[in-house]
């Protein structure tokens, strides 16, 4: 009988055990002949004492994917740590990459292919084996191709590994109607923004490292954590930059900066222009640069002439000799300056001119190719795999945007507002099979009723993922994937973090850490998956790849490399790099090509919709400890911020009777309420037409045993959609809240 | 000797909180399960603001660990058995004997250490932590205190603290204070904090630095104010237990009293 006492019933049996001390006197003399008890080790070993170090992990936790290793202790992964090899990440990884253990592990995963045999939003499941998920998957999407065409299939891929599906349904099937939603979301704005204006694609291309002066519009940097993004900008800081920071919010960036913004939402174009405005007036742009890589700039210069500092400052709700000052530091500290061009960018429906006006910004000030301006790192070449395109025209073809001659600046994709409408009136055709992979669009797309309706009017829906999500409730066949931890399926490159550091550059590809077989579960990496529904589809004779481990190898080819080769180099191979600097950038000021297409061609403020009385504007943003709703069920990471406090400003507060830490709910604008609570973080770091959350939290899907119910959905009060006219990305942040508490509506005062 | 300390740099930190999960996977930490666990265990961050200080509007964070003090309120309380312990200095060889109980303070590197296998897991100096710095983990089988090691573990190994490798910020920076040329010895010279108060003076060699409203910010909300109230029904009741357990575990359970006791606790597993 072993004594396994915990510390509760150590307290709670003392007193029994103090009272039967009275006898201790047998005790001591039956002591020495009793057998010796037994000690468990108390202390956790360290990740260091007793692990095998694997290497060629890839981190995604998130999707900057920095380059891991893994302690494994007897075939468990026991602790990720950066690859100290790296010249990204180094040795640093965040709180989600730190986090990433209690995904592999968390019992909460999708293990088996599940068969849907209740509703689709009420799912009941039933387990399947592969074979049988596999057909009827494979079925049911030949049918809807069949019977609609291949555009009948809409697909929602997002990660590394739904790479490779969405390139067989759009290359090899033949539909167009791929949302990437999260990118769509996110980042496309800002892409074919700046292709319009300097010809490239930005990335997050800014020196900031060294750069004199850093300006971010809506960055919340700490909050939004990348690792080797933050290394540049934290160096940047730390030699000295100026930090100026626009946002409504005092976000984790605003407490590091020398200047905030505190703007009104959705004006950030008219105070870009005002800038612009005033260093053309004043002749503080760089003259030479314009005059040798600007086009259209007499056009631009008088189009934009309007936009006075008083003009914005009204506009905008600053005061007009911030922007002054503003204009001012970027000028003093130009060119080297890094006017980032932000990450999540779509906001309120008029975003693409202002990622416009921010590259023209970056050019205005000549702040391209020269040190702490827009450089792009000069990465490593690597080959490609994956599908041939025999069917890219007849996507081509059946694309939505272009049917209608819409949204002309759209980024790869459609425009999921477009699909989901097809969907849901069928026209101008049926889309009748949904394939989700890796994304889960209840919380990335605005209008979860509408999303819901496209998903109900759907004859098949098919969910691949890691982990259930919101998604993964509306299923007809639920398949499991392998983890990133398990799994080949991306190469990782670039250069070093720091521009300033000796040219390098490096290739990694994610290997398996840990064995993905075990007893308990089925789960298998994409490009089986995908192969094995091609093959049953009738699509087989275009398979290039065997497998993930195939591709990567084939990818590899190009650079010289192997899998193998690439293990001896623990994971990832450097190379001697080039100088990024140095390399100009012509500037579409005024561009013909807007023009023609029926567009603004100089950069235009177009105003929003202002908060109706009683409302504030509801804005999101990320928070560090996790990458939206994908980590909510992360024990770890749920344990440092459980649910997400709805920022309120302080005096308002004090009007509508709120405390720091009240529960609350929130309805919005067409009366939709959050479907659970959360608490509000009362402060003066917010303006008063503006409450803010953490996006991400409040899963409604029970299989989430960590995070369902958890905070407040912030997706599910975004009912209003404002539509973006040059790319048809959804803006967000034009919906509207009041607070609720104990059932009583708050109004907001203004 | 030296005197382990770490400096957290608030101009660097961005409250990611890569630190703590860090910790929480280098030593198995459990998660705990009311808010109060949660915020104060081996290795956190709060976030603090943004609020108005009397120098402008401030926001930052108390990344929080053992101060490893120079006079640990945790060390005196712990009810178990002294035994003499032999110490050696990692750096000269020298020894030096100790009666101590199951919690120390390392006599040549200064850090507060607790040794399990005698850790009654009674909770008095968790208790008695004016910082919240130690747990009991409960989710072992046999629960006992733990805490923040400084991971003299991997020190010893040529490894830095899991939370100082991690930190993408290198806003974490572990060394020895004795030692003027070391960069902590450094922080202090410029200025680095510590969290004390006029009644909670013990010492700790954990320090802040940063801009003045950010300090002015976590020393007005993060220092303790007061020397925690001991919890007198614990420390009895840990005092009554001992003679008790010594003799229920040199007995492997036999006799009477043991038998009581299981039957008291076999009660309690079917609450």
């Amino acid at each position: 009988m072993a004594l396994n006492l915990t510390r509760r019933k150590f307290l709670q049996t003392a007193s029994l055990a103090a009272a039967s001390a009275a006898m201790s006197g047998c005790f001591a003399r039956q002591a020495n002949a009793s057998t010796p008890f037994v000690k468990k080790p108390f202390t956790a070993p360290g990740s260091f004492a007793g692990t095998k170090t694997a290497v060629g992990g890839v981190c995604e936790m998130c999707f900057w994917r920095c380059q891991l290793v893994g302690k494994v202790r007897d075939g468990k992964l026991v602790k990720l740590e950066g690859n100290p090899k790296s010249i990204d990440n180094g040795q640093s990884i965040c709180a989600r990459g730190n986090a990433g253990v209690k995904l592999l592990y968390d019992p909460d995963r999708l293990k088996f292919p599940m068969k849907n045999v209740g509703k689709r939003g009420a799912p009941e499941w039933k387990r399947i084996s592969w074979t049988e998920a596999l057909d009827e998957c494979a079925t049911k999407l030949k049918a809807v191709v069949d019977k609609h065409g291949p555009q009948g299939i809409a697909i929602f891929p997002h990660g590394s590994s739904a790479k490779y599906p969405m390139t067989f349904f759009e290359n090899v099937v033949g539909t167009p109607n791929n949302s990437e939603a999260s990118f769509f979301q996110c980042r496309g704005i800002r892409d074919t923004a700046y292709v319009a204006t300097l010809g490239v694609a930005p990335g997050e291309n800014v020196d900031m490292a060294n750069a004199k002066a850093i300006f971010l519009l809506g960055g919340h940097f700490g909050e939004n954590v990348h690792v080797s993004h933050l290394k540049r900008y934290l160096k940047g800081l730390e030699n000295g930059a100026k930090l100026i920071v626009v946002d409504p919010r005092f976000s984790a960036s605003v407490s590091k900066a020398d200047i905030w913004v505190k703007i009104k939402p959705g004006t950030d174009t008219a105070f870009l222009l005002a800038i612009m405005n005033y260093l053309i007036k004043e002749g503080k742009y760089d003259k030479k640069y314009v005059a040798e890589h600007g086009k259209g700039f007499d056009e631009f210069s008088k189009g934009i002439a309007h936009a006075t500092l008083k003009w914005a400052a009204k506009t905008c709700d600053v005061p007009e000799k911030q922007i002054k000052q503003v204009a001012d530091m970027l000028a003093a500290n130009a060119p080297n300056v890094s006017i980032h061009p932000g990450r999540h960018v779509s906001w309120h429906g008029n975003d693409f001119q202002r990622e416009r006006a921010l590259a023209c910004l970056t050019g205005l000030l000549g702040a391209i190719g020269v040190k702490g301006g827009f450089v792009a790192g000069k990465g490593p070449k690597t080959g490609k795999a994956g599908w041939p395109k025999p069917m890219a025209e007849h996507a081509e073809k059946f694309a939505l945007h272009k049917m209608a001659k819409v949204y002309k600046f759209s980024p790869p994709g459609t425009p999921t507002d477009l699909i989901r409408n097809a969907a849901v009136t069928g026209k101008p055709y049926a889309i009748k099979g949904f394939v989700a992979w890796g994304q889960n669009p209840i919380q990335t797309v605005p209008d979860q009723a509408l999303t819901i309706k496209m998903l109900e009017q759907m004859d098949f829906v098919m969910v691949c993922d890691v982990m259930p999500t919101d998604i993964t409730m509306y299923a007809d066949i639920l398949l499991p994937e392998s983890s990133y931890l398990e799994r080949y399926d991306h190469i990782q490159k670039g250069t070093q973090w720091n521009f300033a550091d000796p040219h390098q550059q490096f290739i990694s590809a994610r290997m398996p850490l840990v064995s993905p077989t075990a007893a308990d579960h089925e789960r298998k990496e994409s490009v089986w998956i995908m192969n094995e529904l091609a093959k049953r589809m009738g699509y087989g004779e275009h398979i290039k790849v065997k497998s993930a481990e195939d591709m990567i190898n084939t990818m590899l080819k190009d650079a010289n490399l192997t899998i193998e080769q690439l293990v001896k180099e623990d994971g990832i191979h450097l190379q001697p790099g080039v100088d990024p600097y140095g390399k100009a950038l012509d500037v579409e000021f005024h561009s013909a090509e807007l023009a023609e297409a029926g567009y603004p061609a100089i950069p235009t403020y177009v105003p929003v919709p202002e908060p109706p009385k009683g409302f504030a504007r509801l804005v999101y943003g990320r928070a560090p400890m996790h990458t939206f709703n994908r980590t909510q069920n992360n024990t770890w990471l749920h344990n440092e911020m459980p649910i997400n406090p709805v920022w309120l400003n302080d005096e308002c507060a004090k009007k509508m009777g709120l405390k720091d830490g009240d529960t609350i709910e929130l309805v919005n604008q067409d009366g939709v309420k959050s479907r659970t609570s959360s608490v509000v973080k009362v402060t003066p770091g917010i303006r008063k037409d503006t409450v803010y959350t953490a996006h991400g939290y409040g899963t409604m899907n029970k299989a989430m045993t960590v995070g369902v119910g958890a905070g407040i959905d912030d997706q599910s009060l975004i009912t209003k959609v404002a539509v973006d006219p040059e790319t048809g990305a959804h803006g967000m942040r034009n919906n509207f809240v009041k607070f609720i508490k104990n059932g009583k509506v708050l109004s907001i005062p203004a | 000797m030296s005197q382990y300390g770490m400096i957290i740099d608030l101009e660097k930190c961005v409250g990611c909180h890569a630190c703590a999960i860090a910790c929480r996977a280098e030593w198995e930490v459990p998660t705990g399960k009311d808010s109060a666990e949660r915020e104060r265990r081996r290795n956190w961050v709060t976030r603090l603001g943004p609020t108005k200080t009397p120098k402008g509007l401030a926001s930052t964070y108390y990344p929080g660990l053992c101060n490893h003090c120079d006079k640990p309120a945790c060390v005196d309380v712990c009810p178990a058995d002294k035994v003499e312990v032999t110490f050696t200095d990692a750096k000269s060889g020298k020894t030096k004997k100790m009666e101590v109980a199951a919690t120390w303070k390392d006599p040549f590197n200064g850090t507060v250490q607790i040794d399990k296998e005698r850790c009654l897991g009674c909770g008095a100096c968790a208790d008695a932590c004016p910082y919240s710095a130690r747990y009991v983990n409960e989710e072992e089988s046999d629960p006992k205190a733990d805490k923040c090691t400084f991971c003299v573990e991997r020190v010893a190994e040529g490894l830095e603290p899991a939370c100082v490798q991690t930190c993408l910020a290198r806003a974490r920076i572990f060394g020895d204070l004795n030692d003027p040329n070391s960069e902590v010895a450094k922080y202090v010279k410029k200025g680095a904090a510590k969290l004390e108060s006029a009644k909670v003076k013990i010492g700790p060699n954990v320090r802040y630095y940063g801009n003045k409203k950010d300090m002015h910010l976590l020393t007005t909300t993060c220092t303790p104010q007061a020397m925690p109230q001991a919890n007198l029904r614990r420390t009895i009741m840990a005092h009554m237990l001992k003679p008790a357990m010594d003799q229920v575990k040199g007995l492997g359970m036999l006799g009477l009293a043991g038998a009581v006791i299981v039957k008291g606790l076999s009660d309690d597993e079917k609450e």
